[in-house]
């Protein structure tokens, strides 16, 4: 199927497996170059990556941001919809840690879960 | 539940929600100030704010974005996150200001000091949010707002000249003082096009998994809830006019809001308005610090949502925490909310251009809305709009500055 | 290896030093297990022509293979008839 790369999948949001948002498409890394066939190897993910994005201003946000940076190989993309959604869990692609580890923290206030 | 009964509902709490801190401050001293004459502008700000909440909306059941996610694909990172850093900012003095409201209201009804029913409003709110499902939210603080129907019995009960009301409506420049006439219109439209309330809508659409079958009803209730809770705006000014102009009572205080209901209608009329003004504005600073935290998940790509409970959206949970706790610093610093609802109004409505364009290319683009996207209609209003509020939005500052925040 | 963001924005010029605009887009084939870049998407105003303002046909769009190489600020390109 064609499509617009940047249109189709930069900023879009990621969903795993089951469905859980962990993050938009910051980046994508493409290897290959001029006389080759480039690809489209992996979703970067990550305020780290948001000083390419949008220059300081993009690495000040990406610094108050925590800096993390993740990889997320093309492999480990299951279908482009209207958003990505990816074939393993978050925690397992190491996405979504924010959330992970903030969790235990906002789980000791009662009636957080119900 | 049958539709027709769940609509009226919705329309009885959009109505009770109508009106935040920026309409009362706005409508009651526009009536102070020049009577009358400002009538015409509530009408175009009830259209504006259904045009574009019925395209945020109808982006949402559409395409399943939010506004923010929306913006962010559409318009790219960098302008994304101009946009999302304004209206952080607006969104918190927002809520300052609608805090400040409710310890104001607080004040009134019990009589305690002032910085402690501060914190005390905002741990209320707090557990209010956190335990409170969020139907019973909408359904407490949207009839419980109804009780500012009270200023609508209120302006009948003054007795107003009503070929002066209606003449009102006619648009018109006033005479004299037409530096603060300005400034008046950019505050009226500026209160009535809350943009806090469109990424709430959006983002409970979302939440409520709206598709392109609820758009329909989602349009009736937008064009029903935010008109009819247009005519409380009116019956404001129609009280500034009538009790405040003649008497020459600039209302800079709640309070004195408040008297445009007990000078007809005696200590009824008086709990009534304070207790309408309790759950409007507490319902409006719940709608504010959501949409600051929805905005920021959306934008950082965050699990997000009322429905996920805090274990499922742990940072979305920790931001609307944060952002009432800065809301309660901003207030007990001992800044006036009422000033403080002036600057958040205007500067909402230079930001509002930032956010209303994405939203309206959006809305036209054929790939994120199928056959849903802009029709004749919404377009030519869209783009009407649009005109309105840059010009809004341009003049808003050199307007605040020449008034010296409309003290002229 | 690049990333789409150092390659969006850039400068499209011909080998004989022709501007053809802005690098607004890449175009790309997705399979089930790849997404290859086919080409470039280009445009003079290509920040509106990504907000869909004046819709795709105002773009051009050139394949890959015509890509000769990457440098600087820049793209260049073979020159083609249908330029």
């Amino acid at each position: 199927m064609e499509i617009d790369i940047g249109l189709h999948l930069l900023d879009h949001q990621l969903l795993d497996k089951d469905g859980r948002r962990c993050g938009n498409a910051d980046d994508l890394a493409i290897e290959g170059g001029p006389g080759e066939t480039p690809e489209v190897v992996a979703i970067l993910v990550g305020p780290g990556f948001w000083g390419q994005r949008a220059g300081w201003i993009g690495k000040l946000a990406g610094w108050i941001g925590g800096g993390r940076r993740v990889r997320v190989d093309w492999s480990d993309v299951d279908k482009v919809d209207s958003a990505i959604e990816l074939k393993r869990g978050a925690t397992e692609l190491g996405l979504g840690r924010g959330d992970d580890r903030l969790r235990p923290w906002i789980a000791k206030i009662p009636g957080a879960g119900r | 539940m049958s539709k027709v009964l769940g609509l009226a509902l919705g329309i009885l709490a959009a109505i009770g929600g109508f009106v935040d801190i920026g309409d009362l401050v706005f409508n009651v001293s526009a009536g102070a100030t020049f009577g009358y004459e400002l009538m015409w502008v509530i009408p175009i700000g009830v259209v504006g704010i259904i045009v574009y909440s019925e395209m945020c909306g109808r982006v949402a059941a559409v395409s399943g974005k939010a506004v923010f996610d929306a913006i962010r694909e559409r318009v790219g990172f960098k302008a994304g996150l101009g946009a999302l850093v304004s209206s952080e900012v607006v969104n918190l003095m927002t809520l300052a200001a609608e805090v400040g409201g409710v310890a104001i209201a607080l004040q009134l009804l019990s009589g305690l000091p002032y910085r402690w029913l501060i914190v005390l409003a905002i741990v209320a709110l707090l557990v209010v949010i956190w335990v409170t499902s969020f139907e019973w939210l909408e359904r407490i603080f949207g009839y419980g707002g109804l009780c500012m129907l009270v200023f609508a019995v209120a302006a009948i009960k003054l007795g107003p000249s009503w070929t002066d009301v209606g003449k009102g409506f006619i648009p018109h420049i006033a005479g004299d003082s037409k530096l603060l006439y300005g400034y008046f219109i950019i505050g009226l439209l500026g209160a009535a096009l809350t943009p806090y309330e469109v990424y709430f809508y959006s983002s409970g659409g979302i939440e409520d998994q709206w598709s392109p079958k609820d758009i329909g009803l989602n349009r009736a209730n937008a064009i029903i809830g935010y008109g009819l809770g247009g005519f409380l705006s009116l019956a404001l000014m129609v009280v500034g006019a009538a009790l405040f102009l003649s008497r020459g009572i600039s209302p800079e205080h709640l309070g004195t809001i408040a008297l445009g209901a007990e000078v007809p209608l005696g200590q009824i009329g008086l709990l009534l308005a304070l207790v309408g003004i309790l759950f409007a504005v507490g319902g409006a600073s719940i709608d504010t610090v959501f949409s600051g935290a929805y905005n920021l998940a959306q934008f950082c790509g965050w699990e997000w949502g009322r429905y996920r409970h805090a274990r499922g959206a742990p940072r979305f949970a920790l931001t609307w925490i944060v952002l009432l706790v800065l809301a309660m610093g901003i207030v007990l610093t001992g800044v006036d909310p009422v000033v403080l609802t002036e600057y958040a109004v205007i500067f909402s409505v230079v930001a509002l251009p930032l956010t209303y364009i994405p939203i309206l290319l959006v809305a036209n683009d054929r790939a994120y809305m199928g056959r849903y996207g802009n029709g004749r209609l919404a377009n030519v209003l869209g783009l009407l709009y649009l005109v309105v509020i840059v010009i809004v939005a341009l003049s808003a500052v050199p307007l605040m500055i020449l008034t010296n925040v409309g003290q002229n | 290896m690049r990333t789409l963001s150092s390659l969006l924005r850039r400068e499209v010029v011909t080998e004989s030093g022709r501007t053809l605009g802005r690098c607004y887009d890449l175009r790309g084939e997705l399979t089930a297990t790849t997404l290859r870049v086919t080409g470039l998407c280009v445009g003079h105003s290509a920040w509106l022509a990504h907000l869909g303002v004046r819709g795709h046909d105002s773009h051009t769009e050139i394949p890959w293979d015509d890509v000769v190489r990457i440098e600087g600020k820049r793209i260049v390109v073979r020159d083609t008839d249908s330029q």
